[in-house]
């Protein structure tokens, strides 16, 4: 009985890959996105599929791109390197015509060779390690800037709105908020400014009490924190609790309403935040359309600011295949690096792609929370 | 059913053992390149847990942290490859040696520990690689993101960009680690094994060197998952911390047991229901861990010495019912 | 007075430790199983609480602090069922079955339960409803500041783990208790209903661990669903330190995995606290094999 079982149990296993994978859908044009949609990055991942769903939703009912519906294609990599080479295996073998992914740069590393091999256009919204960028792949881009262009902003900042001397940088450990405190560190040396704290915190903890009371013990002019906005949140919070007078600057991980939430009012105002224009500033229509749309879908705002570069990434998509009316991954990326200059982007102008495939141009400005929880544009900007 | 299977158990094994090499030679090839990068993950998995039962299986040592040591081996792979430029296949022996030194590094002082203490201290001996890698110690790990640009296997001038030759490299590794798995089985450390995992006691008034036989356990089994640990790194080319967190070993742990503890047939079971199926009912989506969390529990409940477990620890649970002796433990 | 201030941080932290490490150190103690879902029933609590909080404020909106306590009282009820139904469908078929397969359905269940959290409230951070806890501080002399929530967290804690302990060593269910952790067999045959003491410490294990969850969010103001695993962990190390099974010993075992953190994190790093951590506890179990405070075990002869 038992035996039976097992063999019963292996067989099926052994069939299953006959019976996935066959179906075949004609004069739909196929988009593909990975992230993370489990694992400790969900939140990120989920947010990508909401921003991104929405407009593939909107496209189809006005008519779809040439005349074509879109079909999104979502992959789950729960942000773990050898799941992004699987899923991207099955993304090519669904026949996408363009990939929006992955999350985090390890992830997009293996996946990124994988879509290359097999000729994809390729975005990623979120994705800031350097060397990504530096493998000569022709269809890969990116619509989210690196960190060294927000150090320098974040550090003049600091320098010239802010005049503090003494300053303090905090990061959580994960690339990219490391890099962006590397870079401002550097920055910041350069200006002049005595860098007097650097530390780090752990993303996965609750009680940041014990740095927090250490920050205060070192009589700083600011700090600048270029983690993710939970983190960020919980930092104003406890910081508020411990009675410390400190001036926070964030950077744009931390771009999230939701932080005032998690802060508390109180604590949060008097915030700055160095970041991508927020959609309410940008003089595009299609930024505003995009959070209002958003908001009536979801009943959430577009939380991450890397929501709004997966939604970026998808228009960014949806206009080069508007523009050069192909699918073909070759037209499109020579049209991205070539042509596709000075667009309306939800994440503020879109200048271009340099021949590697960064995105051109800085678009960053300081927002500070006022009393009540709004982000609004500070008034002096460096 | 049965009669087939008596009928099978009578065939010359060294038959059926080779059918089955040339199924699992000849199975990839009318497949994908997803579905053979699905079968490559498999037989990742199947020799991590193969390390494994070494030490959970055969010595009987509650071991919770054991991606730890693959995730070393991939590291050391790793670096040599970046720094030194040493190729990849170059880099396997380094990987089982490194592997293999902090195996018996960790273990040597916390050997006398009983059962549950002694799995804590290999949780908290995976979280500490983890958070070192994370940390970037000396520099060289890269931090969060881990190292990115390893070289693959250069051999025989093939596109090891194709998954189908890691696949067979992997393949070749698998064989000879079931071979020497089987010779250790049966040989006089694993009836020492067995006899410690038994009662220990015992085998140590029979003058079985408890202590050397423990460690050999975790020495062996640690090495070799560093070997899965760079042949890792040659096909992902990415390689992070995460490689060593709490959740890959248990997923390696439940590889090991669901199958059934200490039978090589059973972590192939484990591994197809642990790795293999979550990845092929990827349609799940989001509901994927719960259905894999109710399996979990089902099967341990239908079967709780393993879908496929040696013929002595099925004997040991099933049979001990039967003549109604009191609660039998397996590793006490 | 730093060290003043850290030593208070540290505190609050090992409190909620100690009361998820009751949880672990229970159910240890009589089933000799480590209970890896008790940190998403531990997460659980946190999310339910949510729920509860937010639908009692928007019935009556007047309630203010008080909605606490009738919702901790749903709380802890709920995850109290909860860990009884675990316990019935998950844990008792496999009493006999040795030690590895209970270890592995109790990781089911935990997969089971962070996958339901996750696909129920999303993987977003949760926020509390403001205003409903204490605020405020006292200072303390120096620098040192003990905010009012801290005190009461505190007191809570000890509180709770004060009765538990009166009430493991006083009463006839606490005596029957240790009876059964001691062995199942001898406590039957002097007419303890095993079962029954089994499903109370699957009452009570879960119902703290779902009020601390409550706490937990209460306190920090927000959480998401990774919550479970890694305040589990550490709940579990806890335990573990102060040796597994007894009960003061958990709560000795969180106090000062907490303190070690906190100072671990004020004067080295928060980076390296983990990494300090766990090397203290493998040094301890290095000296002291069963913990702290745990009994050496009768090698078997």
């Amino acid at each position: 009985m038992s035996r039976k079982f097992t063999l019963l149990f292996l067989s099926l296993v052994l069939t299953l890959p006959l019976f996935a994978g066959c179906q075949k859908e004609a004069e739909v044009i196929k988009i593909g996105l990975e992230g993370p949609m489990t694992g400790d990055y969900a939140y990120e991942g989920q947010g990508f599929e909401k921003a991104v769903r929405l407009l593939v939703d909107q496209t189809n009912a006005a008519g779809g791109l040439l005349g074509r519906q879109i079909e999104l294609v979502i992959e789950d990599d729960a942000g773990d390197p050898a799941q992004a080479a699987l899923v991207a295996q099955r993304l090519v073998d669904a026949e996408v015509v363009a990939v929006i992914g992955a999350y985090n740069s390890t992830a997009t590393e293996p996946a990124s060779e994988i879509y290359n091999d097999a000729g994809l256009f390729h975005i990623t919204p979120s994705s800031t390690a350097t060397g990504l960028t530096q493998k000569g792949f022709q269809r890969f881009f990116r619509v989210c800037f690196l960190d060294d262009r927000q150090g320098l902003f974040a550090a003049k900042f600091i320098d010239g709105v802010l005049n503090a001397k003494n300053i303090g940088i905090l990061h959580d450990n994960s690339t990219y908020a490391q890099g962006l405190a590397d870079h401002t560190k550097r920055y910041a040396e350069e200006l002049g400014l005595n860098v007097v704290f650097y530390d780090a915190i752990n993303p996965d903890d609750q009680d940041f009490s014990p740095i927090l009371t250490n920050i205060g013990a070192a009589e700083l002019d600011a700090i600048y924190f270029t983690g993710y906005h939970a983190q960020g949140g919980l930092l104003l919070k406890q910081s508020g609790e411990l009675g410390l007078d400190l001036t926070w600057v964030m950077g744009n991980a931390s771009n999230n309403p939701e932080m005032v939430q998690i802060a508390g009012l109180a604590n949060a105002a008097g915030t700055y935040i160095t970041t991508e224009p927020l959609p309410k500033d940008v003089d595009y229509p299609e930024a505003k359309k995009f959070v209002a749309d958003f908001e009536a879908e979801y009943a959430m705002s577009p939380d991450s600011v890397w929501w709004m570069m997966a939604a970026e990434a998808f228009n960014v998509i949806r206009y080069a295949i508007e523009q050069t009316e192909s699918t073909d991954s070759q037209v499109l990326a020579e049209f991205l690096h070539n042509e596709a200059k000075n667009l309306n982007g939800i994440t503020g102008p879109i200048l271009g792609w340099d021949e590697k495939g960064d995105r051109l141009g800085t678009i960053h400005v300081a927002y500070i929370i006022n009393e009540s929880g709004e982000f609004i544009m500070n008034p002096q900007q460096p | 059913m049965e009669n087939l299977l008596t009928r099978l158990r009578q065939v010359n094994p060294l038959r059926w053992q080779l059918g089955l090499i040339a199924l699992a030679v000849l199975l990839p090839l009318p497949l994908g390149n997803y579905y053979r990068s699905v079968l490559w993950r498999t037989g990742l998995y199947i020799m991590l847990g193969l390390s494994l039962n070494i030490i959970v299986g055969y010595a009987g040592l509650f071991q919770l942290g054991h991606a730890a040591f693959y995730a070393l081996g991939a590291y050391t792979a790793a670096l040599l490859n970046l720094y030194l430029d040493v190729p990849l296949l170059l880099t396997l022996p380094a990987s089982i040696i490194v592997a293999a030194l902090f195996g018996y590094l960790i273990t040597r002082p916390i050997l006398h520990l009983q059962g549950d203490y002694l799995c804590i201290v290999t949780i908290a001996f995976g979280e500490v690689v983890r958070l070192v890698l994370v940390n970037n110690l000396f520099g060289i790990t890269g931090g969060a993101n881990g190292l990115s640009g390893i070289d693959r296997p250069a051999l025989f001038g093939l596109d090891w960009r194709q998954p189908i030759y890691h696949y067979y490299l992997m393949l070749i590794f698998l064989v000879i680690t079931i071979f020497i798995v089987q010779r250790l089985e049966h040989s006089r450390l694993g009836r020492a094994w067995m006899y410690v995992r038994e009662d220990e006691v015992a085998a140590e008034a029979m003058g079985v060197d408890t202590t050397r036989v423990k460690l050999l356990a975790f020495v062996l089994g640690s090495g070799w998952a560093g070997l899965v640990g760079a042949l890792y790194a040659g096909k992902i080319t990415v390689i992070s911390p995460d490689m060593s967190k709490f959740m890959e070993s248990v997923i390696m742990f439940c590889i090991v047991v669901l199958g059934g503890t200490g039978s090589i047939p059973g972590i192939f079971v484990g591994t197809l229901g642990m790795i293999t199926l979550p990845e092929l009912f990827r349609p799940l989506k989001a509901w994927r861990d719960a259905w894999l969390g109710f399996a979990m529990v089902t099967m341990m409940i239908l079967r709780p010495e393993g879908l496929w477990p040696s013929r002595r620890v099925r004997l040991e649970m099933r049979g001990a019912k039967e003549v109604s002796l009191p609660t039998p433990a397996m590793d006490d | 007075m730093q060290f003043i201030q850290q030593l208070i941080n540290g505190l609050t932290i090992g409190a909620f430790y100690s009361l998820v490490a009751l949880g672990y150190t229970m159910v240890y103690g009589v089933l000799k199983l480590i209970n890896f879902s008790h940190g998403d029933l531990f997460m659980w609590g946190a999310y339910l609480g949510l729920t509860g909080l937010n639908v009692l404020l928007a019935l009556l909106p007047q309630a203010g602090a008080w909605a606490i306590l009738p919702v901790v009282i749903i709380v802890m009820t709920t995850v109290a069922l909860v860990g009884v139904l675990v316990e019935r469908v998950a844990y008792r078929p496999l009493r006999t079955a040795g030690r590895l397969a209970p270890v592995i359905s109790a990781l089911g269940v935990a997969f089971i339960l962070e996958s339901l959290a996750r696909n129920i409230y999303g993987a977003s951070w949760k926020t509390y409803p403001t205003g409903i806890t204490p605020t405020g501080r006292i200072a303390l002399g120096g620098d040192a500041r003990v905010s009012v929530m801290q005190i009461v967290v505190l007191a809570i804690s000890f509180l709770i783990m004060g009765a538990l302990y009166l009430f493991v060593q006083r009463t006839r269910t606490g005596t029957a208790m240790r009876a059964v952790s001691l062995d199942h067999d001898i406590s039957r045959l002097m007419g303890i209903d095993v079962d029954r003491i089994i499903a109370i410490v699957f009452v009570i294990g879960p119902g703290l661990g779902g009020v601390a969850g409550m706490i937990v969010a209460l306190y920090y103001g927000s959480f998401d669903f990774t919550l479970g695993w890694t305040f589990g962990l550490k709940a579990f190390i806890a335990a573990i330190m102060g040796g597994i099974g007894n009960i003061p010993g958990a709560m000795l075992g969180g106090m000062i995995l907490g303190i070690i953190e906190t100072l671990g994190a004020g004067y080295i790093s928060p980076q390296w606290k983990d990494v300090i951590a766990y090397v203290i506890l493998i040094i301890i179990l290095i000296f002291r094999p069963t913990g702290l405070l745990g009994e050496r075990m009768a090698e078997k002869l």
